[in-house]
């Protein structure tokens, strides 16, 4: 981050993102809460949330796109709009200038940003190489498929090296390749010392990329930790046992000790997916059901983000039904 | 946020506008190839005029049974008032030289055979003349590849010479009526209150004012129109969320309104400089006096931000131009009242009808420029200068309720908002 040392310097002690008891509504909806949280800065932070959480107004007021209609926000010590030319942001909706050549649009974006055309032009070219892009710099924006696209998009948010990216939804329409070439690029950022804040409802990627989580629902923030954090307050109450004899006879043994509520074969695990009541110790259960049949492995599951999604937000038709619509 | 940061940005939008307009096929073949066509060609005119046309030579055979007909045809051909006329250069040539001889046939018995020489071009032209109770009257019979000029001349001559005829019966002198009858003793001028006397020119009255509200519409108009459907376009192709992360609305907006500004100002620089070539071609300059030329400049720019402010509020508020025709249609009908009302605004420009329109936006500027380069009447100057500051203090208004819609509208999607949802996202926070 060679921009702005000095400022980055003093500048560190204040977070990236200070959200103070905001809400916003529009006409008779809620969409955000008295929500209030900081991302410090440096490392990856995940937004997540079911779709209509409000994660975009959310970040559209950190970006003083919208302006909250209660609350405080504080972006890289100040106000977003004094600093956007230190943020980088690649909205959920994204779009380009259809006629434009995607060098001249990159150059539009850099300039905007206050990068002179020779910075521009040597970040532009080493950005299209660094993305597989090498030969599209004069083709127009609506000649290219839609991961080009989207790649052109990463590109005008990050050209100008911004201490803060925000990325909403950076995965969405993403082939695996280019998903890789994103994940790779949005790590690549964080090693050089950006703070970037994703939202996501993909609860795999988050779980690869992010140092934390904020999940929100309903315009409320149900969580706002570490990954380890979560990993360990989201205590794992299931085991998974793998039968050294025979299977059904393992079965009956182990449901019926203590403290198990639930004990089933799982063809694709190919172990018995043992479920710990919530007053059961699972070392004392693992314990038990070793000497209860032989075992031939025994291990205690870790919670993923999507178990811990699942269990915050779960219950929630509505929230299960959109996550199955989009495919997550 | 510093001042030249929001100043730097701005210009970047206002370019990026400006030059995505003016360097696009369709501008430059519409806005720009056709009137620099015309201004290449308008001084191209004169020179063109100046070439000679073919002279009329050959011979013009009148039936004349009563006598007296083919005397004033020829004298008709080849009189003073026939030379002046033919001396005069005008949109068909320069002079036309004239060497042809006048015969007369007392009887029809050749009518056939001359017949078929005009058609053959041997002749100039066959005159038949007839008498009946009205008097004298003639029939004139040229080749089919006779020039419109020549045409002109032979069908001028034969009318003189029919007049001659009948004054001649009527036991009257032509050449003393004729003289009685020049109609270039009459001048009419037009005097101002304060004794200044300038020639009428009926013509000219009419074509300056509306030449100056025609080129001030088409100008405004037109960029007006690109800023709705830029706004609509980057809106439909949610490039917008992606703008308002690197600048804010009001330096958006701002841009775009200074880059459509200098796209209006390539037109009138176009189309301004063809109308004074034009003039100038035309030995004309004289009917655009400064005075003019200055109140445009002041009517140019209020004129310009009236109605890019509605429009780009406009544009802001929908995602397709389809909807953006029921908001726009009221604003469209108050553009057309200088069209529509171009004439009696002129013909009156102190009336109650031009006085009216010259407050009301957006019709103010365009009424008020016909009504100050009308030469009927000159308009009070206190009435000119208030209309100056009520249309100011409109377009402060129209902006500012303008950025408020942009603000809110260009993140909006979904139904078209109504009038009144606009009024009402002018006062969201």
């Amino acid at each position: 981050m060679g921009r702005y040392p000095l400022r980055s310097f003093r500048m560190n002690q204040t977070p990236a993102i200070a959200l103070h008891d905001v809400s916003k509504r529009f006409g008779a909806t809620h969409a955000v809460r008295g929500i209030s949280f900081t991302v410090e800065r440096g490392g990856i932070c995940g937004f997540l949330g079911p779709n209509g959480a409000g994660k975009s107004t959310s970040i559209r007021m950190i970006m003083s796109i919208i302006l909250p209609d209660e609350g405080r926000i504080e972006v890289l010590g100040g106000n977003a709009l004094d600093a956007k030319d230190r943020i980088g942001y690649l909205p959920e909706e994204r779009g380009l200038y259809r006629t434009m050549r995607v060098a001249e649009f990159l150059r539009f974006m850099a300039a905007l940003k206050g990068l002179d055309r020779a910075t521009a032009d040597r970040r532009i070219g080493e950005w299209l190489e660094r993305l597989e892009l090498p030969s599209v710099s004069r083709k127009r924006c609506m000649e290219l498929s839609k991961g080009m696209q989207q790649k052109v998009q990463l590109i005008a948010s990050v050209v100008h090296e911004p201490q803060l990216l925000i990325l909403d939804e950076p995965f969405s329409g993403l082939d695996p390749v280019n998903t890789r070439v994103l994940t790779r690029e949005i790590l690549g950022l964080r090693e050089r010392g950006a703070t970037i804040l994703f939202s996501t409802h993909q609860m795999r990627t988050a779980e690869d990329l992010c140092d934390r989580v904020l999940l929100i629902h309903r315009g409320e923030k149900l969580l706002d930790e570490t990954l380890p954090s979560i990993h360990r307050r989201f205590d794992p109450r299931t085991v998974l046992a793998e039968p050294a004899g025979d299977q059904a006879t393992a079965q009956g043994a182990i449901a019926a000790l203590a403290g198990v509520s639930e004990c089933v074969w799982s063809d694709e695990a190919r172990a018995l997916i043992i479920r710990i009541d919530d007053h059961g110790d699972p070392q004392h259960a693992m314990q038990q059901m070793l000497a209860a049949t032989p075992l031939r492995r025994i291990e205690l599951r870790r919670v993923t983000l999507d178990d811990v999604f699942v269990r915050l937000v779960g219950g929630d038709a509505s929230v299960l039904e959109a996550q199955e619509a989009n495919g997550d | 946020m510093t001042e030249s940061t929001s100043v730097r940005r701005t210009c970047v939008v206002a370019w990026r506008d400006f030059r995505h307009t003016v360097l696009t096929k369709g501008f430059i073949i519409g806005a720009l190839v056709l009137p620099a066509i015309m201004f290449l060609v308008i001084p191209l005119i004169p020179m063109l005029t100046q070439s000679t046309p073919k002279p009329l030579v050959g011979r013009v055979v009148v039936i004349d049974e009563r006598g007296g007909m083919a005397t004033a045809f020829d004298l008709a051909l080849h009189s003073k008032e026939s030379a002046a006329k033919r001396n005069q250069r005008d949109f068909l040539g320069g002079p036309l030289e004239v060497q042809v001889t006048v015969e007369r046939m007392s009887d029809h018995a050749q009518e056939a055979a001359l017949r078929s020489q005009v058609a053959d071009g041997e002749l100039v032209a066959l005159v038949i003349a007839q008498h009946d109770d009205d008097g004298e009257r003639a029939e004139v019979l040229v080749p089919s590849a006779s020039s419109p000029r020549h045409t002109r001349h032979v069908e001028s001559a034969a009318r003189e010479a029919v007049i001659r005829s009948r004054t001649l019966d009527a036991g009257e002198d032509y050449d003393r009526l004729r003289s009685i009858m020049r109609n270039d003793r009459v001048e009419v001028s037009r005097i101002s209150p304060r004794g200044e006397q300038a020639p009428e020119s009926a013509v000219m009255r009419m074509l300056v004012p509306g030449g100056f509200m025609m080129l001030l519409w088409i100008t405004i108009f037109t960029s007006a129109n690109n800023l709705l459907t830029s706004t609509i376009e980057e809106k439909s192709s949610r490039v917008i969320e992606v703008l308002l992360s690197a600048v804010n609305p009001l330096e958006l907006l701002v841009g775009k309104l200074l880059g459509q500004a200098g796209v209006s100002l390539v037109m009138l620089a176009m189309y301004g400089g063809v109308g004074i070539a034009a003039l100038g071609a035309m030995a004309m300059l004289d009917v655009v006096p400064i005075s003019h030329i200055l109140w445009f400049a002041v009517w140019f720019p209020i004129g310009y931000f009236m109605v890019a402010a509605i429009m780009v509020s406009v544009g802001s508020a929908v995602t397709e131009l389809r909807e953006a025709q029921s908001l726009i249609a009221p604003v469209m009908i108050a553009l057309m009242v200088p069209l529509m009302l171009w004439l009696p605004i002129i013909e009156n420009p102190n009336g109650p009808l031009a006085t009216a329109f010259s407050f009301i936006p957006p019709a103010s500027p365009f009424v008020n420029v016909l009504r100050l380069t009308a030469a009927t009447e000159p308009v009070p100057l206190w009435e000119s200068l208030l209309a100056v500051v009520v249309a100011i203090v409109s377009v402060m208004v129209l902006l500012w309720a303008g950025a408020r819609i942009f603000r809110v509208g260009v993140l909006m999607q979904g139904k078209t908002p109504t009038p009144r949802e606009l009024l009402r996202w002018v006062w969201m926070r």
